[in-house]
C-alpha cells in the first residue's frame, strides 16, 4: 500500500506510539530492537494504524528513557544500527504507515559531546551551546516541572565552576537557542533524519527553548521565532513532512504554535485528556464540552492531536487544583500511582479493567476533532506495574502470546529491560495479542473495527464539530461536519441506561445509520429526536439525506 | 381507573434529564421575581463550595408565579458567581421548574419536592424560602451535612431572633411539641430544612396530601412524622433570620397551620405521645440562638383590649371548650386593668390543653375552635411581652424554659382530658 500523496495525510491519520525498546526482541538480548519492530509492522497494518511515532532511539545514558540524548545523528547500539533503522521504515513505508520520529530540541544529555566541551571550558567553541551562570537566581520566573526529584532549574557544574540551565532533570541541561550556531546545528540533525525518509517530528518540550528574564520562560516569543524558522526550512528542503509540538500548555497559549498554519502542523491538546477522565468520572459532560469550547479556532491546515494514555504520567499540569484533587481521588488513591502532578497508570487499569468504559473513551478519542494517537499495548487493555519507579511502570514489554516473555523476547526473563506484567488479571498470559486475535469479541478486535469504521470517512479528520445540547448533561453529543457528509456522535459517560432528546431538526429528513452495524434509525423529523443509551454506550450514525 | 399523576409530562422529563443525584435543593416560589435571582445563586454558592464533587439539582415548585420568576430561577447561571465568589463547578448544577398550581399551596409544594427526591434518589435534601432575604451559602451545607455526611434524617434550623419574634413558636409550638413529643425542637415548623431520601420517601407515602388546601401547616407534620418514626433528628444554628418585607402576617392564619397541624396530629400520634413523660434536647450545631434586644414597639394595649374582648363576644364558643373553672379564671383576668393584667403559664397551659382535647372531641367546627384562640393568644403575648421587657437574652430563654417546663408538668392533664373524650 503506498503512502498517500497527500499533504493534510496527518489529519487522516491513527498513529501508534511505541518505543521501538518495548516491541519486539529480535536478537535474544532481552531489549526490543528495530528488527522486531520490522517483523510486527503486519500487527500493526492489521490494527489500521498508518503512522508510528517512536519515542526515542538515539544513543543515550538512558536515564530518562532516552529524552536525554548523547548523540542525535545515531541508533542506540541496544535497539540496532542507522540500517536497520533504514530497513525499518521502508518496510513502514511499504505497508502505508508513516513513521514519526521524537526530537529533543530543548535539551541534551550531560553526556553529550557538545556538553562535555561546554562545559570544559569558559573558552570552549561550543560554552554558549548551553545556558551559564554564575548564580543560580536568574529567571526566577519559570516553575520547576519535575517536581519530585529538582529543587532548582539551576544545577551547579564542579566542572566549569558554574550552573547550567534545565527545565528537567538536571542530566539534561538546556540548549543556548540564543546561538544561531544551536539553531543550525539542530536543523542539520532533523535534515539528517528527513533526508533518510522519516515523515515528521514529535518536538519535545517545545515551550521552553528560550529564555528571558521576568517571565516564566515558556512560550516566548523568541521561542516561536526559532519554530517557525524550522517549519520554514521544513516545507523548503521536506514538503508534505510534518512537526508536532509536545507543548503542555491551556488551549490558548497553545495556540500560537500553529501560527497561521506556519509554526507547527499538530499539537497535543493537553488539556483535554484529564476532562475526558473527569467526566468519564463524574457522568457529566461539562469538563469535556467546557475545554473544547475554550479551545481556539486553528488554522485549516492545522490538526489537534488527541490521546487517552501515553509513556508520561497522566499529566494533571492543565486542570485546577480542585480538579486535580478530584482526579487524584477519583484514579490514584494510593499515592504510589502518582508522580509529579500526574498519574503513573495505563489505560485499562485506569478504567477499572472496565470493557465498557474502554471502549466509550476510545470512541471519544476517534470521534472528537483531531488525529488520534493510541499507545501501545492499550488496544489490548494492558496493565501497569506501579511498583517499577518513575514512568517505567507503563513501559513494560509487549505482550504477544502467553508463552515465555509473552512472546516479546527469547531472552532469559532476568535479563529483560523490564519484567513483563505478571498480575492474574493484566498478565500476558491473560492479555496477549494472540489470545485476543482468536476471540471475535476481544477488545484487539473491537479496536480494529473503531479504527476501520472510523478511517472509513474523512470527517472525523477534518470535519467541523457542533456540540448538541440535550438537556441530560450525561450525554455528550455532537456533529461532525465534512462538506456534505454528517455523523452523529452520541456518548453516555453514565454507568446507567439513559433517555435523550437531541434537536436534530437542521437535519430534518435525515436517515441516521448507525455506522458500525449500517443498521437504519427512524428518519429525523420535527419532535426531538429520541433516543436510549446502554450504560457507556455511544453511537455513531451517518446522516443520510436520501 | 389509574389515579393521575400531579407531576406534568414536562417536569416528568426535565428530571429524566437530570437524573440520580447526591443534594436536592427544593425552592418553593410564588411571584418571588425580586429576590429570588441573588437566593439562587446563593444557593449556587452553597452548593458549589459545601459539595463541589457531589451530583446536585435545584427544584422549583412554583405556585403560579406571574412575574417570571421560574425563568429567573432557571437563568441563573454559574457563571455569574465565579467571579464573585471565586466558586468552581466540576460538573452540571441543574436548576429546572415546575408550575404544580395557579396559586401557591406549601402542601402542593412540598409534595412537589418530595416527589423529585424519591424520583432522583436524593441522598440529602434541603427545602430553602424564597422569603429569606439575609440567606448565606453556608446555610446550604449547615442543613445537608448532617444528613449527608452524618447520618441524621431531619435537620430542623435554629435562627438568631428578636425576643418577642417568633412568639407563637416560644409560647405555644415548642413547649408544647416538646412536652407531647419529647424531643427539644425549636422551630419545628421552619420553612428551611433539611431532610434524607429516606424520610422524604415516608412522608411522601402518608395519606396527607388529600385537599392540598393551604393552612394545612405541611411542614409541621413532616417535623412530627420524622419523630414518630424515630428518624434521627437535628438542629442546626443558621443565624439571624430576616424576611423579606411583606404584609402583616395573619395571625388566624398563622394558627391554622401550626396549631391546627399540631392538633390534628395528635390523635393519629396519640399511641407514641401518649407514653412520654419527659424531652429530650436534639442534637445542636453551629451553636445557640441569641435572642436581639433592641427596643421593639408592641403594642400592649391593643393586645389586651383584644383578649378582653375576645373572651366577651366569644363567651358562648368557649364554654363548649374549655372547662368552667379555666373559662372562670380567663374571664377573671379579663376584668383586669393594663397594669393588672398577668395570664399565667399555668392557665396558658390548661387553656392550650383544653383546646387541644376539644379539637379531637370536635365539640364544635375544628376551625372555629382554632380561631378562637387567637384573642386568648393575644392576651398571653400580653404577658410574655411584659414579663420580658426588660429581660435579658438568658432571662427570656430562661422564662421559656420555664413555660416549657408548665407543658410538661401539666401534660398528665391534656392525658385525662384526652381519655375522657374517648
Amino acid at each position: 500500500m503506498p503512502l498517500s500523496r497527500d499533504v493534510l495525510w496527518y489529519k487522516d491519520a491513527i498513529i501508534y506510539q511505541v518505543h521501538v525498546r518495548t516491541f519486539r526482541d529480535s536478537n535474544g538480548d532481552g531489549i526490543g530492537d528495530f528488527q522486531g519492530l520490522e517483523e510486527k509492522l503486519d500487527y500493526l497494518q492489521e490494527l489500521g494504524t498508518n503512522a508510528i511515532w517512536l519515542m526515542p532511539f538515539f544513543p543515550s545514558p538512558l536515564r530518562d528513557d532516552g529524552y536525554d540524548i548523547s548523540d542525535y545523528n545515531a541508533v542506540h547500539s541496544s535497539y540496532g544500527t542507522l540500517e536497520d533503522f533504514r530497513k525499518f521504515l521502508e518496510s513502514a513505508h511499504e505497508r502505508g504507515i508513516r513513521v514519526i520520529i521524537e526530537m529533543v530540541l530543548n535539551h541534551t544529555s550531560d553526556q553529550h559531546p557538545w556538553f562535555q566541551e561546554s562545559r570544559s571550558s569558559q573558552d570552549n567553541p561550543r560554552r554558549d551551546w548551553y545556558v551559564w551562570s554564575d548564580t543560580d537566581t536568574r529567571y526566577k520566573g519559570a516553575r520547576i516541572i519535575f517536581l519530585d526529584t529538582e529543587k532548582s532549574n539551576w544545577a551547579w557544574d564542579p566542572v566549569s565552576k558554574a550552573f547550567y540551565w534545565h527545565r528537567f532533570f538536571s542530566h539534561q541541561p538546556d540548549l543556548n537557542y540564543d546561538n544561531p550556531a544551536v539553531r543550525e546545528q539542530m536543523w542539520n540533525v532533523m535534515t539528517f533524519w528527513l533526508a533518510m525518509g522519516v515523515d515528521g517530528f514529535r518536538l519535545d518540550a517545545v515551550p521552553y527553548l528560550v529564555e528571558r528574564e521576568g517571565t516564566n520562560c515558556e512560550n516566548l516569543p523568541e521561542t516561536h521565532e526559532v519554530l517557525k524558522e524550522l517549519r520554514r526550512r521544513l516545507d523548503e528542503k521536506f514538503p508534505g513532512r510534518m512537526l508536532l509540538a509536545e507543548a503542555n500548555q491551556w488551549p490558548a497559549d497553545l495556540r500560537p504554535y500553529f501560527g497561521d498554519g506556519d509554526e507547527f502542523h499538530m499539537a497535543f491538546h493537553f488539556p483535554l485528556m484529564p476532562r475526558m477522565f473527569m467526566g468519564l468520572k463524574l457522568e457529566d459532560r461539562k469538563p469535556i464540552t467546557e475545554i473544547l469550547q475554550q479551545t481556539p479556532e486553528i488554522p485549516p491546515s492545522c490538526q489537534w492531536s488527541l490521546f487517552l494514555r501515553n509513556h508520561d504520567e497522566l499529566t494533571l499540569e492543565m486542570v485546577t487544583d480542585m480538579e486535580r484533587d478530584y482526579m487524584y481521588d477519583s484514579y490514584a488513591e494510593s499515592k504510589t500511582m502518582r508522580l509529579n502532578l500526574g498519574i503513573r497508570r495505563r489505560l485499562a487499569p485506569l478504567l477499572a479493567n472496565d470493557r465498557r468504559r474502554m471502549e466509550l473513551m476510545n470512541g471519544m478519542l476517534m470521534s472528537l476533532p483531531g488525529t488520534p494517537i493510541v499507545y501501545y499495548g492499550d488496544e489490548i487493555g494492558m496493565g501497569d506495574n506501579i511498583n517499577l519507579g518513575d514512568r517505567n511502570g507503563v513501559r513494560t514489554p509487549m505482550q504477544w502470546n502467553g508463552e515465555t516473555n509473552g512472546g516479546f523476547s527469547a531472552a532469559p526473563p532476568e535479563r529483560l529491560y523490564a519484567p513483563l506484567i505478571q498480575d492474574p488479571v493484566y498478565g500476558y498470559p491473560a492479555v496477549n495479542v494472540l489470545r485476543q486475535r482468536s476471540s471475535e469479541h476481544s477488545f484487539l478486535n473491537w479496536m480494529e473495527r473503531i479504527i476501520t469504521v472510523r478511517s472509513s470517512t474523512a470527517v472525523f479528520g477534518r470535519g467541523s464539530i457542533e456540540f448538541l445540547h440535550p438537556a441530560n448533561h450525561r450525554i455528550l453529543a455532537y456533529v461532525r461536519r465534512l462538506s456534505n457528509e454528517a455523523v452523529l456522535v452520541v456518548n453516555n459517560l453514565s454507568s446507567t441506561a439513559q433517555a435523550v432528546e437531541l434537536d436534530l431538526r437542521r437535519y430534518k429528513g435525515s436517515i441516521p445509520i448507525e455506522m458500525f452495524g449500517r443498521n437504519m434509525f427512524p428518519r429525523v423529523g420535527d419532535l426531538p429526536y429520541l433516543l436510549t443509551l446502554g450504560p457507556f454506550q455511544f453511537y455513531w450514525f451517518r446522516l443520510r439525506r436520501i | 381507573m389509574a389515579e393521575e399523576s400531579f407531576l406534568t409530562d414536562d417536569f416528568l422529563r426535565q428530571l429524566i434529564n437530570v437524573g440520580e443525584v447526591d443534594i436536592l435543593v427544593g425552592l418553593p416560589t410564588h411571584n418571588n421575581a425580586k429576590t429570588i435571582g441573588s437566593i439562587v445563586q446563593t444557593i449556587q454558592s452553597g452548593i458549589l463550595s459545601g459539595f463541589p464533587r457531589d451530583r446536585a439539582v435545584i427544584i422549583n415548585a412554583d405556585g403560579g408565579s406571574r412575574d417570571g420568576t421560574p425563568d429567573l430561577v432557571t437563568g441563573v447561571s454559574i457563571d455569574d458567581l465565579r467571579p464573585a465568589s471565586k466558586v468552581e463547578a466540576l460538573r452540571t448544577l441543574h436548576a429546572i421548574s415546575t408550575k404544580y398550581a395557579n396559586s401557591p399551596s406549601s402542601v402542593l409544594a412540598l409534595r412537589t419536592i418530595l416527589a423529585a427526591a424519591e424520583l432522583l434518589h436524593a441522598k440529602a435534601c434541603v427545602v430553602m424560602s424564597p422569603e429569606s432575604s439575609n440567606i448565606e451559602p453556608g446555610w446550604i451545607s449547615k442543613l445537608l451535612s448532617p444528613i449527608y455526611r452524618e447520618g441524621f434524617d431531619l435537620v430542623t434550623p435554629t435562627y438568631s431572633r428578636h425576643k418577642f419574634e417568633g412568639l407563637l413558636i416560644t409560647n405555644l409550638l415548642y413547649p408544647m411539641s416538646r412536652a407531647l413529643y419529647g424531643l427539644r425542637i425549636r422551630e419545628a415548623y421552619s420553612p428551611e430544612f433539611g431532610f434524607s431520601g429516606p424520610l422524604g420517601t415516608q412522608f411522601l407515602g402518608r395519606n396527607v396530601w388529600n385537599d392540598g388546601t393551604e393552612g394545612d401547616g405541611v411542614e409541621l407534620r413532616f417535623t412530627l412524622s420524622a419523630i414518630t418514626g424515630k428518624y434521627r433528628i437535628c438542629q442546626s444554628f443558621l443565624g439571624e433570620k430576616k424576611h423579606v418585607e411583606r404584609r402583616a402576617a395573619d395571625l388566624v392564619l398563622a394558627l391554622r397551620q401550626t396549631v391546627g397541624a399540631l392538633f390534628s396530629t395528635l390523635e393519629p400520634d396519640f399511641p407514641v405521645w401518649s407514653v412520654v413523660t419527659a424531652s429530650q434536647p436534639a442534637p445542636t450545631t453551629g451553636g445557640g440562638q441569641p435572642s436581639h434586644l433592641e427596643p421593639l414597639r408592641v403594642n400592649r394595649k391593643r393586645l389586651r383590649e383584644m383578649f378582653s374582648t375576645g373572651v366577651s363576644e366569644l363567651e358562648s364558643i368557649f364554654q363548649s371548650i374549655l372547662s368552667p373553672d379555666t373559662l372562670a379564671e380567663l374571664k377573671r383576668i379579663a376584668g383586669m386593668g393594663e397594669d393588672e393584667f398577668y395570664y399565667p403559664a399555668e392557665l396558658w397551659v390548661r387553656t392550650v390543653y383544653e383546646f387541644a382535647a376539644s379539637y379531637q372531641k370536635s365539640v364544635i367546627s375544628r376551625d372555629h375552635i382554632i380561631q378562637a384562640l387567637a384573642p386568648l393568644f393575644r392576651g398571653r403575648t400580653f404577658t410574655f411581652v411584659t414579663e420580658n421587657r426588660n429581660a435579658s437574652a438568658d432571662e427570656v430563654e430562661n422564662n421559656i424554659e420555664s413555660l416549657c417546663l408548665e407543658f410538661e408538668r401539666l401534660k398528665p392533664y391534656l392525658l385525662q382530658l384526652w381519655k375522657s373524650g374517648e
